[in-house]
């Protein structure tokens, strides 16, 4: 058939060149010394960027965070441990500092320096990289040097308890010397010649596919300062049921990204699947716009908190696998502020009709709000419905906007919605936190709430660096929060992790953004 | 079925007739056809079902206790993530399909006709008319709905507009070359001598000409048009407050159901599947029962 | 040969009005819908100063017409631009995943055409007859079906119960050599496969209502009466007339198919540039979108342009036309 001719040269022609460019070459020089074990983890979200100053999915994270260390990590608890850095603390009010270990080495054989902390902080200050999650962290810094090759100085504007851990935590550290020649590290791409001080470092990129990491020693935080795994690659599959389906299969070791709340007892009974729970550390909450009507009355804030059927929510859409937080803004997780005596809530279709008459509202006159939220976020679109539907029984009638997730961010900047709903991944410090949400000019502010006990409270907190007068203070402006709806902490969710039983000894670390993919995790995993 | 003019038509009678005459016909030949009257049938029931279906189920909402059950007797087809019943997803699913595949056919089908109409009865406008349907039917059709549709934002008529934006090409070319053949006939240019006004012309003689190749195209493109709000719902990009075939299989993706609860997907894809078979099947048999060439004699 | 000269120039004018108007459509779009393209390149840290030098620097803050000149301009030059979300040139994101959509397309298209022919002459040979209905239905059936539930359950049955197919991805990592050609295929066989499905259809029932037609034409009842054995006629004289319209008719949905690879790539992992375009709307970056419409279109555009030039070279009928 002459017809099929051009389509059959065409073809060829594709297949040539697709096959012409991208096959592999097996990679040369010897293997690694203890084990050849290769952890294959499975993602949804593609890498957009391989600058970890740069935010943007949480696979960015993941891949960064095995290559460019932070200084301090976080256990089980919430509480911060020393990593890159041995101690820290503050010499006055407005001069904190980190000291390093000294035998952390990049991967090209310069040593990890206070001068690489130093440019990182100060080019986050001066580039403002989109997304940089501890640009909002550093408003009271002025500047970071280099003291010595392993002391670290913070010169502060104001005093600021917290920043310490909070930068020290939030930060990945990057080489000075492969990110300052780049010039402005918000435009850098990273995309190729890694040299990374984790114990892994990125080798090979197929995009949208895979992305493959190699073992570097020696690695301070593993079993003779070697990795157990030689070799970790992260697949991408855009759609969580192929992912499991190909986890149940063998084709990954891990998933990576949490699982959805249903699915959780299905894996639980999959032969080869062994499923962790991982504490959350961050809550799911709804913010009132106290700067629209009437949401600045109070009684109709706690209308709307009534008119919520909490364990409903907890039980079906998170399937029991959330705890209730007594609707303070501290969850129990973090043993060290938690206030056991706060109460949730009720759901009280009642008590919410009458508050509403109270305020004036009625059958005569109907409450009828908008509540946005990202229609990325499953969990939270799930339960919004429910919010909506129990709300109605009160008598107030939420129209539900969930949207894209971009739009959904710009139009929470823009304070344009009398509702939003959402979740924080991570709230592991109650007193920086709160001074983000509850602050006025607080980068997370969306219930705009500006009371004047408040603000001195967290203001309080934020300057003593006194941990039993800081828990007080803390409880205190938590109590405040909770009595005056000025937020409203709906739950903390338990996050679920599987991955192959054909490994063991992860390390379980809070959140989903380190779970079992925490770099000291993947540097003691074991195949059996 | 067909579009035919009343008898009400002044002069040229006789057209009229052999079109009447050609629709009972093409009735009487299309009810020899077994798989059209199936399918008219299967269309029949699942446009009821999208009619009564507050008679049929409750709406869904809420949650229930049996979160992704089999199906049983007390759930037909099975309870989802948040224990809600299929069944009742998929009747009222029915309805939102539906009303998407007509509004958005009818909107199509009212600017492809209109450009085809008046490309073929005004040449000049026909080449450019022609230049650019074929320009259109070369855009990767997909992505750029998804463009649409996130920028706007996901609502039933931001899905009816999108859908119907970039499906009139397609229309426009079916109904484009048929109605061309006939300008060229010799009854137009009789029409035409006889002094009828255009919009008189195009009303009385090209419309009813080209009806049965629009009675198709609604049928294709609002087929189509089911698919095509599904693929959008299921990448997060329908109407997340109401409840389409769609959603429920978005639904039942993002609780990572479709791996392990068959009955999430199964009955809303099998809905689909029989309305946009027996649709495409209608106007297939309606198409050969036209055609002296193919009808069952 | 002036005439088929002129014919090509006249088919590759009409290509390249083509890629102008993809590239328009799309600037269009992306400047006159409702979304901000600041929002994209901006981070919410930013003073409203930051974010007006940066919109500066993108060029967001010119005239609509200026941006499209310079639109153009880069365009002429094949620069498509830098990626908001990943700093990087936009052909270098585009050009890594370009080769697996068409991998994908052009071998579901392959297959598709050497299933359809035999299927489409089989129907029209006998119409109305058990196997036409047969080819029918199950090509109205195919075109109807939603990739996404078809892909979970092929990759459930083949992939996870039978083990016979990988799941997901275009090849494993780690497999090189003459091995991974061998595991590309593999990973192949299922998203080509309900590609074809759901192509195969309007494929086949489009050849078999052309072909019916052309049987009932003059020259073929007059090469039946000549006594001509009827698969000589059917295979020979009806189906090389049938073949055209169907083809062109391929080439016209080509734009259709790539695009609507998506979902497929989406279920089956598979790192497509229908993905890439899915990803850059979520992260509104407007120049990869730009991008990956004007290099889809171009693709499009050139497979039509070489198929007509074919035709034209092989069929006179085609260069007058």
């Amino acid at each position: 058939m002459r017809v099929r001719l051009p389509f059959t040269a065409l073809a060829a022609v594709a297949v040539a060149a697709t096959v012409a460019a991208c096959s592999p070459s097996a990679p040369s020089g010897p293997g690694g010394s203890t084990s050849d074990a290769v952890l294959t983890i499975a993602t949804t979200t593609d890498v957009v960027n391989f600058n970890p100053l740069i935010g943007n999915s949480r696979t960015d994270s993941w891949i960064t965070g095995l290559m460019y260390p932070r200084l301090l990590t976080i256990d089980a608890n919430g509480a911060k441990q020393p990593y890159l850095a041995k101690d820290y603390g503050f010499t006055d009010a407005t001069t904190a500092y980190w000291n390093l270990r000294d035998d952390m080495k990049w991967s090209d054989g310069k040593p990890v320096s206070a001068d690489d902390v130093a440019y990182t902080i100060n080019s986050i200050l001066k580039d403002k990289p989109t997304g940089n999650t501890t640009y909002g962290q550093l408003v009271n810094v002025d500047s970071a040097s280099a003291a010595s090759p392993t002391r670290v100085e913070l010169k502060l504007k104001r005093p600021d308890s917290t920043v310490v851990t909070e930068v020290g935590f939030w930060m990945n550290v990057v080489p000075k010397h492969v990110f300052e020649p780049a010039g402005s590290v918000a435009k850098f791409p990273n995309n190729s010649n890694w040299v990374s001080a984790g114990q892994f470092k990125l080798t090979t990129v197929a995009k949208g596919q895979s992305y493959t990491l190699e073992r570097v020693t020696p690695y301070p935080f593993a079993p003779k300062g070697t990795p157990t795994v030689a070799k970790i690659v992260y697949r991408v599959y855009p759609d969580v049921n192929t992912e499991i389906l190909a986890l149940k299969n063998g084709d990954v070791d891990l998933i990576a990204n949490a699982l959805p709340p249903a699915q959780v007892k299905n894996l639980q009974s999959a032969p080869g699947v062994k499923v962790e729970q991982v504490p959350g550390l961050g809550y799911a909450h709804m913010t009132y716009n106290m700067k629209r009507k009437p949401l600045e009355n109070l009684k109709v804030r706690e209308a709307l908190a009534h008119a919520v059927n909490y364990e409903a929510i907890r039980s079906v859409v998170l399937q029991g696998q959330a705890v209730s937080t007594g609707s303070s803004p501290i969850p129990p997780v973090l043993k060290d502020f938690a206030d056991p005596s706060s109460k949730e809530y009720a759901f009280d279709t009642g008590l919410s009709k009458q508050l509403l008459a109270e305020a004036g509202f009625g059958p005569d006159k109907p409450l009828s709000l908008t509540m946005i939220y990202s229609l990325q976020d499953a969990v939270t679109s799930q339960w919004a419905a429910l919010v909506k539907d129990d709300a109605a029984k009160a008598g107030i009638t939420i129209n539900l906007q969930g949207m894209d997730r971009n739009t959904y961010l710009a139009k929470t900047n823009a304070g344009d919605y009398d509702i939003y709903a959402g979740n924080f991944a991570i709230m592991d410090d109650p007193t920086t936190n709160m001074a983000l949400t509850y602050l006025p000019g607080g980068a997370i502010n969306y219930s705009n709430v500006d009371d004047p006990a408040l603000n001195a409270l967290i203001t309080k907190a934020q300057s003593t660096t006194d941990k039993g007068q800081q828990k007080q203070l803390a409880q205190e402006a938590g109590k405040l929060v909770r009595d005056n709806v000025y937020d409203n902490v709906m739950y903390m969710q338990n996050l679920y992790i599987a991955h192959s039983d054909k490994w063991s000894n992860f390390i379980i670390k809070p959140s989903e953004l380190l779970s079992l993919v925490d770099p000291q995790s993947l540097a003691n995993a074991t195949k059996s | 079925m067909t579009a035919t003019p009343g008898p009400a038509a002044a002069g040229l009678e006789t057209v009229i007739t052999d079109q009447v005459t050609a629709a009972r016909a093409t009735w009487s030949a299309f009810r020899r056809n077994p798989l059209g009257i199936a399918s008219l049938g299967i269309l029949a029931v699942l446009v009821l079902v999208g009619v009564c279906a507050p008679l049929i189920a409750a709406s869904p909402s809420g949650y229930g206790d049996q979160v992704l059950q089999p199906p049983s007797g007390a759930h037909w087809f099975g309870t989802d993530n948040l224990g809600r019943d299929i069944f009742a997803e998929v009747v009222w699913g029915a309805r939102l399909s539906i009303v998407i595949a007509a509004l958005s056919s009818a909107l199509a089908i009212l600017i492809g006709v209109l450009v085809a109409v008046l490309g073929a009865y005004f040449p000049k406008a026909d080449t450019v008319i022609g230049t650019v349907v074929d320009l259109c039917l070369s855009l990767p059709v997909l992505p750029l709905m998804i463009l649409v549709a996130a920028l706007a934002g996901p609502s039933l008529v931001t899905l009816v507009l999108v859908i119907a934006f970039f499906s009139w090409p397609e229309v426009t070319r079916v109904v484009r070359s048929q109605a061309l053949s006939v300008v060229r006939l010799p009854y137009m240019d009789a029409a035409r001598v006889t002094g009828g006004s255009h919009a008189w012309i195009i009303r009385k003689h090209l419309l009813p000409a080209v009806a049965p190749v629009i009675v198709v195209s609604v049928v294709l493109t609002a087929s189509r048009a089911v698919l095509s709000a599904a693929g959008l719902a299921f990448l997060g990009l329908g109407d997340p407050t109401s409840w389409s075939w769609g959603r429920i299989l978005y639904e039942a993706e993002q609780s990572g159901a479709m791996s392990s609860a068959w009955w999430t997907t199964l009955f809303p894809s099998l809905a689909m599947l029989a309305l946009v078979v027996s649709a495409t099947l209608i106007s297939i048999a309606y198409n050969d029962a036209r055609n002296p060439r193919t009808r069952e004699d | 040969m002036p005439q088929v000269l002129r014919f090509a120039v006249r088919r590759i004018g009409r290509g390249l009005l083509t890629l102008w108007f993809a590239a328009t459509v799309t600037f269009l779009l992306l400047r006159l819908l409702p979304g901000d393209p600041a929002l994209a390149v901006a981070s919410p840290n930013m003073t409203p100063e930051a974010r007006q030098t940066l919109l500066q620097q993108y060029g967001l803050d010119e005239p609509l017409l200026t941006q499209y000149g310079k639109y153009l301009w880069q365009l002429l030059h094949g620069n498509l631009g830098t990626s908001f979300s990943q700093q990087l040139p936009v052909s270098t994101v585009l050009l890594q995943r370009l080769p697996w959509t068409l991998l994908l397309t052009v071998s579901s298209l392959l297959v598709t055409v050497a299933v359809g022919i035999p299927l489409g002459v089989l129907a029209a040979t006998r119409p109305r007859g058990f196997l036409d209905r047969l080819v029918q239905v199950g090509g109205v059936v195919g075109q109807s079906l939603f990739v996404p539930s078809v892909g979970i359950f092929l990759l459930f049955v083949l992939g996870l119960q039978l083990h016979w197919l990988p799941i997901g991805g275009a090849y494993s990592p780690g497999v090189y050599g003459t091995a991974w050609y061998g595991d590309v295929l593999q990973h192949l066989v299922l998203p080509c496969f309900s590609l074809v499905l759901v192509q195969l259809g309007s494929y086949v029932l489009t050849l078999r209502s052309t072909l019916i037609d052309s049987l009932g034409e003059d020259y073929c009842v007059l090469a039946q009466a000549k006594g001509l054995p009827n698969r000589k006629v059917v295979w020979k004289h009806a189906l090389r007339n049938a073949l055209l319209p169907t083809t062109t008719l391929v080439g016209l949905q080509l734009g259709f198919l790539v695009g609507g690879a998506v979902l497929t790539e989406t279920v089956f992992a598979y790192p497509g540039i229908g993905r890439g375009i899915y990803e850059a709307v979520t992260q509104l970056d407007f120049p990869v979108l730009q991008g990956a419409f004007v290099l889809l279109a171009a693709t499009v555009v050139l497979a039509n342009v070489l198929t007509d030039l074919a035709y034209g070279l092989l069929d006179p009928r085609v260069r007058t036309a």
